[in-house]
């Protein structure tokens, strides 16, 4: 995968070096080289581990800008389910969605009744499929490049099913298009997101050829932009907006803000729920060794208590949970969407992702047994020489990682300054003077 | 019954690479470490996956077995070219009937094993179901002597 492909990058200006995002990475795929933190591409899951790491401001993420929304004729926006949260318990969403047509988009549209179906189709697919158990999530989309490099074992534990966003902008575009008689490619559709991983599945999608979206704005970018639009709308228009939204939001939908929200609204399954990405490698671990067969249906997310919690966010986690649960009470409770025209979708393929999800498998070592026999030896050799603090100076996150990179040619041992120190003390001290 | 017989290649074959890792009865605290450690090896040996997965499932079981019955052992991996062999040897009480042992669903755990989700009687079975070749000695009041492989495309 190509560098422009992710949706982090590091600003040169902003950054010190200071190894920071290298460590939080949970696929080592930062490295600081020259004075700067460096992006391995193959490596990147796009989690945002970094973004939350980085205390300069220098990982950034890759979003769409006001100049990409003049591309367009008419441009629409879709808010995450998070966006709903970011506004405190007494903002309904509809006020928000309203509030998004004052700040550069021709329209809005609500996609959590998309996010019920999707919920229903999963519910119903598993229902009637066999094994092998236990099925994983698709939602995060992290977690999918999480399994594509590390957990190839596990991509047959994927459910098949597409995203909501994907489903939603793809039934927008055709509505819009006939009904506005515009040309697909005239439609701007925009994500509004907390999640540099989404922002990197419309970039380069798993799954499906080409996204259904055009881009997507950080919560973060719009935040200010719609609070203040909040704040100067019409009472009235409030009032409106607070009414209407109880007709039209999906409480089911909302829920998906947060971890434990797939699987509430799941009827058939036995699940359980994961989050935060090194918890849920340990569970993708145990998965191999052949644990959790007797569980259904397993949501994971990369990032801790869910899609709350993402890079990109403004409200902070357990607020963001709290307003989910009180504007959820404020919904309609019933479910809108029927289980037999969801299982009728679902053999119509209407649910179905249009591609296979691949392995896109890292091969640092050798293929050939020998040869890799060697290499470990090589690396076990290597690591007996270094200092083992995982100081990251060397501009690797840990001993490991330096060991690796050194055998692949990357670094070198006296990259690490307890080496270098080691080194010194060796060479008497006259020979020292000589060299001087 | 050889409980204690060294591991032996046989003739012609080459022990590529191997490593000994001890397990202590009753250490529930590290139950299961040893199996992710064999796995982080394989995986750097760029053993196939599927293998991988068959082996893990047997480690666990096997390793949850000395935790549960035995005083200590030592599990010994040794990779050779197109088999990773196993050979699990433990100081315990040893099993009086191997034929029952080896039945589904046959087990001593107790009540409070039970609890935690073991003794369902599937761990032995299941390591002879994942392996490609398998054997077990036991010495009632010595101890039980594992040993499995499974083999790949080299």
């Amino acid at each position: 995968m190509a560098e422009r492909e992710h949706s982090i990058y590091f600003d040169p200006g902003k950054c010190i070096a200071c190894v920071a995002c290298a460590q939080a990475c949970p696929t080592h795929a930062v490295r600081v080289r020259e004075g700067m933190a460096r992006l391995k591409p193959e490596l990147c899951i796009d989690c945002g581990a970094c973004i939350d790491a980085c205390r300069y401001d220098a990982a950034r993420a890759r979003t769409s800008t006001p100049a990409d929304l003049r591309r367009f004729k008419y441009t629409v926006a879709i808010p995450s389910m998070t966006f709903y949260a970011q506004f405190g318990r007494e903002v309904m969403p509809e006020q928000i969605l309203h509030a998004l047509t004052h700040v550069g988009f021709d329209a809005f549209y609500d996609m959590s009744w998309m996010v019920e179906m999707v919920a229903g189709a999963t519910d119903a697919w598993i229902s009637e499929c066999r094994g092998p158990w236990p099925r994983i999530s698709v939602t995060c989309p992290a977690i999918v490049r999480l399994i594509q490099i590390r957990y190839p074992d596990l991509l047959d534990h994927l459910v098949p099913i597409e995203t909501p966003r994907e489903l939603a902008a793809k039934l927008l575009r055709r509505k819009l298009v006939a009904e506005l008689r515009l040309q697909p490619e005239e439609v701007g559709i925009f994500f509004v997101t907390q999640c540099t991983a989404i922002m990197n599945s419309i970039l380069a999608p798993v799954g499906l050829d080409q996204s259904y979206l055009d881009g997507a704005f950080g919560i973060n970018e719009l935040y200010g932009p719609v609070l203040k639009a909040l704040s100067h709308g019409e009472p009235a228009e409030r009032e409106l907006g607070a009414l209407a939204a109880s007709e039209s939001v999906s409480r089911a939908g909302l829920m998906w803000a947060m971890s434990g929200g797939e699987i509430s609204g799941m009827r058939n399954a036995n699940t359980m729920t994961v989050s935060g990405v090194r918890e849920v490698m340990g569970t993708f671990d145990r998965i191999e060794s052949g644990k959790y067969r007797n569980v259904d249906f397993i949501e994971a997310y990369v990032c801790p208590g869910g899609c709350v919690s993402g890079c990109l966010v403004i409200e902070e986690r357990y607020i963001a949970q709290r307003t989910v649960q009180q504007i959820g009470r404020r919904l309609r409770g019933q479910n809108s969407v029927k289980e037999e025209k969801i299982r009728g979708l679902l053999r119509d393929h209407f649910f179905a992702m249009e591609d296979e999800i691949k392995a896109r498998p890292v091969h640092a070592i050798p293929r050939d047994l020998r040869q890799a026999i060697a290499w470990k030896r090589e690396r076990s050799a290597l690591l007996d020489r270094l200092p083992r603090k995982d100081c990251g100076a060397c501009g690797a996150p840990d001993c490991g990682t330096h060991a690796e990179d050194c055998l692949s040619g990357e670094s070198s041992e006296d990259g690490c300054v307890f080496v270098r120190i080691a080194n010194l003390e060796k060479t008497p001290a006259e020979t020292r003077g000589n060299e001087r | 019954m050889n409980g204690d017989a060294p591991p032996l290649p046989a003739p012609g074959e080459e022990v590529l690479y191997s490593e000994s890792f001890p397990i202590r009865g009753n250490d529930f605290e590290h139950g299961g470490s040893v199996a992710a450690r064999v796995k982080v090896i394989l995986k750097q040996l760029g053993i196939p996956s599927d293998s991988i997965r068959h082996l893990s499932i047997s480690n666990f079981e096997a390793e949850m077995n000395v935790i549960m019955y035995a005083d200590e052992a030592t599990l010994e991996l040794q990779v050779l070219s197109g088999e990773v062999r196993v050979i699990l040897a433990d100081r315990g009480p040893g099993i009086v009937d191997l034929d029952l042992a080896m039945q589904e669903g046959y087990s001593t755990a107790t009540p409070e094993m039970r609890q935690r989700g073991f003794g369902a009687g599937l761990g032995l079975p299941n390591i002879k179901r994942n392996s490609d070749v398998f054997s077990i000695t036991s010495t009632v009041g010595v101890g039980t002597t594992l040993r499995y492989a499974v083999q790949f495309e080299a």
